[in-house]
C-alpha cells in the first residue's frame, strides 16, 4: 500500500511580459494558482499542504473560488471553464466552451450565479458573461479589439462590470443584461489588471504605462490617480485591494510591491510603504502577481517564488516560498538525519527541500544554463548540461558555492558517481561512448562503438555497466589505465536500455528499458534474478532500490510508480496511480519505506510504502 | 473430427475434456497447443481443481504460443460464490511470428468448438494474464 506523505508543489507559471492572476478564498485561508495543466490549491496556514486539479486538457491560466467558497471555476489556454466542486474529490459541475482563444480572467459575481470571462478571441468573442450552471450568455460585451486582459465584476448591487486590455482601453458595461455603458483611454500602454474594492466604491486600473487609475465603481467615471511621486517605475502587473478597502498592493517589473492608501473619495492614492524584492538580482526577482488576503500579502516573483508578508507588521522578513515551474527531471537524495532532496529542472533550476519541511533554497543557473542530469554525494553536486558542460558545485548548509565546469566535447547522457573512491571518480555518457572524470579533470575518453543509452559506475570504480539504444548491457571492467574492458553482453531488454542502477549492497544491478520492461540481476553470476517487471505501460525512465536491498522502485511516463519485491514474484507488487500528471522523470528512496517522485508536473511528492 | 479455417483440425479430447471441466469441475484449467506436424490441436497439460492462477501462469511457455482454459472462482459485491470459464489467447511478444499467426488464425474455430466460455482473454506477457486482469474481467 501506497500513501501521500509529502507533497513539495510547484510554483506559479510566469512569463515575461506578463502578470499572473492568483486568487483564494478568505473564509479558509487558502490560495489558487496555475502551473501547466494543474489547478493548485495551497493553504497559507500551513503551506506545505497543497491539493492538486489535474482535469484540464490544456494550460490552465486562471482559477477564482466562488464567493460562497463552494465551487472554483478554472479556465484555459483553449477558453474552457470548468465550475467544480471544492469538497467531495473536485466533482465537476459543468464545463464551458466560452470563448475562441485563450482566457485571461475571470470573476465571479457576488452572488455565484454568474460568471464573466475575459481574453483573446477572433474578433467578436473577447469577453462573456453567462450563468454558472447553464452558460446562457447575458449581454454583449463590444467595445474592444484587443486581447483583454483583465475583467472585474462589480461586488455590490447594482451590477456593472468593468473590463481592460491590449489595446489601452478600461470599459464599462451595465446591466444585466450588461451592454456597452463607457470606454476611458487614460493608459498609454496595456492595461493590466483591473479590481473593484471589495465595497464596490471604487475600481483601479494598472498598467504598464507605470500608472494606476482610479474610477468610480457606480459610474465607471475617472476620480483619481496614484501618486506618481515614489510611484513605480516599470510596468505594474497587477493590483489587489485590502479587505477594508482603504489600501491596494501593487506589484511590479521594477521589483518591488507598493502598499497605497486611497482616499474616502478615491480622488488620490499615496505609497505608505515599499517592499524591494531582492533574491537573484536578476531579471527574475521582477513581481507579476499579488493578492491581499485577510492578514497575507503574497507577491509572485517572475522566478516563482512567493513571498508571504503580514499585513500587520510590513517590516518583518517574509516567508518565502519557491520550487519548480518547470517539469523536474531529476533527483537525488543526501542522507543525514532530516534527509535533503535535491531536485533540478532542464531550465537550471536547483531547488534543496528538506524532508517534513519543505522548501530551503534555490540555485538558477546564470546564463540560460540547461541541465540534463544532477547526481549528488556528501557535499557535491555534479550536473550535466546540455552544453556539453559537466558543472561541479560545492553544498553548503544553506545555499550553493560557486560552481566550476568541464567541456567533454559531446552531449551528456547519464552521469554516475563512484561513491567510495577518493576522488569521485564520475562516468558520464554521451551517444557513441563514454568520458571518465576524476572530480573536474578528464581521464579518459573511450569511444564504444554503439549508441549508448545509459551507464553506470561501481561504488569502488572498478567496473562499469552501460545500455545501448538496441538493448543491450554491457559491462566493463575499469583497468589501472582508465580504459574500459569488456567483460560481458547482456541480451534480454526489447527496447533501448534507458536506466542501470547498483543495489547498495552490490550483490544486484536493476536495468529498465523504453519498451517498459524492468529487470533484476544478479552481478556474480549475470543471470536473471527478477523477471516479468512489465506492469508499466510506457517507457520506464527511471529506477531506484531501497538501502534494505530489497525493494526497487521503478517510474515511468505512463504516471505510475510501481514498487517491486525483489523476493517476491513480479506481481505482487505496489503501484503509485497517477503520481504525477504528464509522466513520472525520477525516483528515489530516501529511507527504508519512502520514495521520493517526481515528474512533468513541476512537483516532487514523497510516498510512505508500506509492504504486504 | 472439425475442421478449422486455416486447415487445424481439432482432436476430440480436446472438446471431452472441456465438456468434464464445464459439467464436473474436474479440472482447474486445461492448456491446448497446436502440432503443427500432425496439423491438429491437442490438449498439453490438465491442471487439477486444488491448483491455483500461479500454478497455470507457470504451465504457459515463455516462447510460445497455447490455447488455455482457465476456470475461474470469485466472489462477487453481493457476496455470492461465483466462476467463469475464460479463454485465454496466449501470445508472447518473445514467440516466433510463425507461430502466432498460426495461433491466431485458428483461434476463431477452436473457440467455436468449447462451448460455454464466458469470457475471451488475449495476453502477450505476463501482466496480461495477471489475477487482477482477470478479476476486473469477471464482473
Amino acid at each position: 500500500m501506497a500513501k501521500l506523505v509529502e507533497t513539495f508543489p510547484c510554483v506559479p507559471s510566469t512569463e515575461r511580459g506578463r502578470g499572473i492572476l492568483i486568487s483564494g478564498d478568505p473564509k479558509s485561508d487558502t490560495i489558487l494558482y496555475c502551473n501547466g495543466r494543474s489547478v493548485l490549491i495551497r493553504s497559507l496556514q500551513r503551506p506545505q499542504d497543497v491539493e492538486v486539479y489535474g482535469e484540464h486538457g490544456y494550460a490552465a491560466t486562471v482559477a477564482r473560488y466562488s464567493p460562497n467558497g463552494e465551487w472554483i471555476a478554472s479556465a484555459d489556454v483553449s477558453g474552457t471553464v470548468r465550475v467544480w466542486g471544492t469538497h467531495n474529490g473536485f466533482v465537476l459541475k459543468n464545463e464551458f466552451r466560452v470563448l475562441a482563444g485563450r482566457i485571461d480572467d475571470l470573476q465571479w459575481s457576488s452572488d455565484c450565479l454568474r460568471i464573466v470571462a475575459s481574453g483573446d478571441g477572433k474578433g467578436k468573442s473577447l469577453v462573456r458573461a453567462f450563468a454558472w450552471d447553464s452558460g446562457n450568455t447575458m449581454g454583449d460585451f463590444d467595445g474592444h479589439s484587443r486581447r483583454v486582459l483583465s475583467c472585474a465584476f462589480k461586488p455590490t448591487r447594482p451590477f456593472r462590470i468593468a473590463t481592460c486590455g491590449e489595446d489601452f482601453l478600461v470599459n464599462f458595461y451595465d446591466g444585466p443584461p450588461f451592454k456597452f455603458h463607457s470606454s476611458h483611454r487614460q493608459h498609454s500602454n496595456f492595461v493590466n489588471c483591473i479590481r473593484y474594492a471589495p465595497d464596490g466604491s471604487k475600481f483601479i486600473t494598472v498598467s504598464s504605462d507605470k500608472k494606476g487609475m482610479i474610477y468610480d465603481g457606480k459610474t465607471g467615471d475617472k476620480i483619481g490617480e496614484l501618486a506618481s511621486e515614489d510611484g513605480h517605475k516599470g510596468s505594474i502587473y497587477a493590483v489587489s485591494w485590502s479587505p477594508d478597502s482603504k489600501r491596494v498592493l501593487t506589484v511590479s517589473a521594477d521589483k518591488s510591491a507598493k502598499i497605497w492608501e486611497i482616499s474616502e473619495d478615491g480622488t488620490a492614492g499615496s505609497v505608505i510603504k515599499t517592499l524591494t524584492f531582492t533574491e537573484s538580482g536578476g531579471a527574475e526577482d521582477m513581481l507579476v502577481g499579488c493578492l491581499w488576503q485577510n492578514n497575507h500579502l503574497i507577491t509572485v516573483s517572475l522566478g516563482g517564488t512567493m513571498s508571504l508578508f503580514s499585513a500587520d507588521d510590513m517590516d518583518k522578513p517574509p516567508l518565502l516560498l519557491s520550487g519548480h515551474i518547470k517539469n523536474v527531471t531529476s533527483l537525488a537524495v543526501l542522507g543525514g538525519n532530516q534527509k535533503t532532496i535535491l531536485s533540478c529542472s532542464y531550465d537550471g533550476l536547483i531547488v534543496k527541500w528538506l524532508q517534513g519541511v519543505g522548501y530551503n533554497c534555490k540555485l538558477q543557473m546564470k546564463d540560460n544554463t540547461k541541465i540534463k542530469r544532477l547526481a549528488a554525494i556528501d557535499s557535491n553536486i555534479l550536473l550535466t548540461g546540455f552544453d556539453n558542460k559537466v558543472w561541479r558545485m560545492p553544498l553548503t548548509d544553506n545555499g550553493f558555492g560557486a560552481a566550476d565546469h568541464v567541456d567533454i566535447g559531446n552531449q551528456p547522457l547519464d552521469i554516475s558517481i563512484a561513491v567510495d573512491t577518493p576522488e569521485y571518480t564520475t562516468l558520464v555518457s554521451f551517444e557513441s561512448g563514454v568520458v571518465l572524470l576524476n572530480g573536474l579533470s578528464i581521464l579518459s575518453k573511450i569511444d564504444l562503438g554503439f549508441v549508448v543509452a545509459a551507464s553506470v559506475i561501481s561504488p569502488d570504480g572498478k567496473e562499469a555497466i552501460v545500455g545501448g539504444q538496441d538493448g543491450k548491457i554491457h559491462m566493463y571492467s575499469v583497468s589501472e589505465d582508465n580504459s574500459l574492458k569488456e567483460e560481458a553482453v547482456l541480451e534480454k531488454h526489447r527496447g533501448a536500455v534507458t536506466v542501470i542502477r547498483y543495489s547498495p549492497d552490490l550483490t544486484m544491478f536493476a536495468s529498465g528499458d523504453a519498451n517498459r520492461e524492468a529487470v533484476v540481476w544478479d552481478r556474480e553470476t549475470k543471470q536473471v534474478k527478477l523477471n516479468n517487471m512489465l506492469f508499466h505501460t510506457a517507457r520506464i525512465n527511471s529506477l531506484a532500490w531501497s538501502p534494505n536491498n530489497k525493494m526497487v522502485a521503478t517510474g515511468s511516463v505512463d504516471t505510475n510508480v510501481i514498487v517491486y519485491e525483489v523476493d517476491k514474484p513480479a506481481s505482487s507488487r505496489i503501484t503509485v496511480r497517477h503520481a504525477h500528471l504528464g509522466g513520472v522523470n525520477a525516483v528515489a528512496f530516501v529511507d527504508e519505506c519512502t520514495v521520493a517522485s517526481s515528474g512533468e508536473d513541476a512537483s516532487v511528492r514523497m510516498w510512505h510504502i508500506e509492504p504486504q | 473430427m472439425a475442421n478449422a479455417a486455416s486447415g487445424m483440425a481439432v482432436h476430440d479430447d480436446c472438446k471431452l475434456k472441456f465438456l468434464e471441466l464445464k459439467a464436473k469441475r474436474t479440472y482447474r484449467f486445461i492448456v491446448y497447443k497446436i502440432e503443427e506436424q500432425q496439423k491438429q490441436v491437442i490438449v498439453e497439460k490438465v491442471g487439477e481443481p486444488g491448483q491455483s492462477h500461479d500454478d497455470f501462469a507457470a504451465s504457459l511457455p515463455d516462447n510460445e504460443c497455447r490455447y488455455a482454459v482457465f476456470d475461474f472462482d470469485f466472489v462477487t459485491a453481493e457476496s455470492c460464490q461465483k466462476s467463469k470459464i475464460f479463454f485465454v489467447a496466449w501470445s508472447p511478444d518473445t514467440a516466433r511470428v510463425r507461430s502466432k499467426m498460426i495461433y491466431a488464425s485458428s483461434k476463431d474455430r477452436f473457440k467455436r468448438e468449447l462451448d460455454g466460455i464466458q469470457v475471451e482473454l488475449q495476453a502477450t506477457d505476463p501482466t496480461e494474464m495477471d489475477l487482477e486482469v482477470f478479476k476486473s474481467r469477471a464482473n
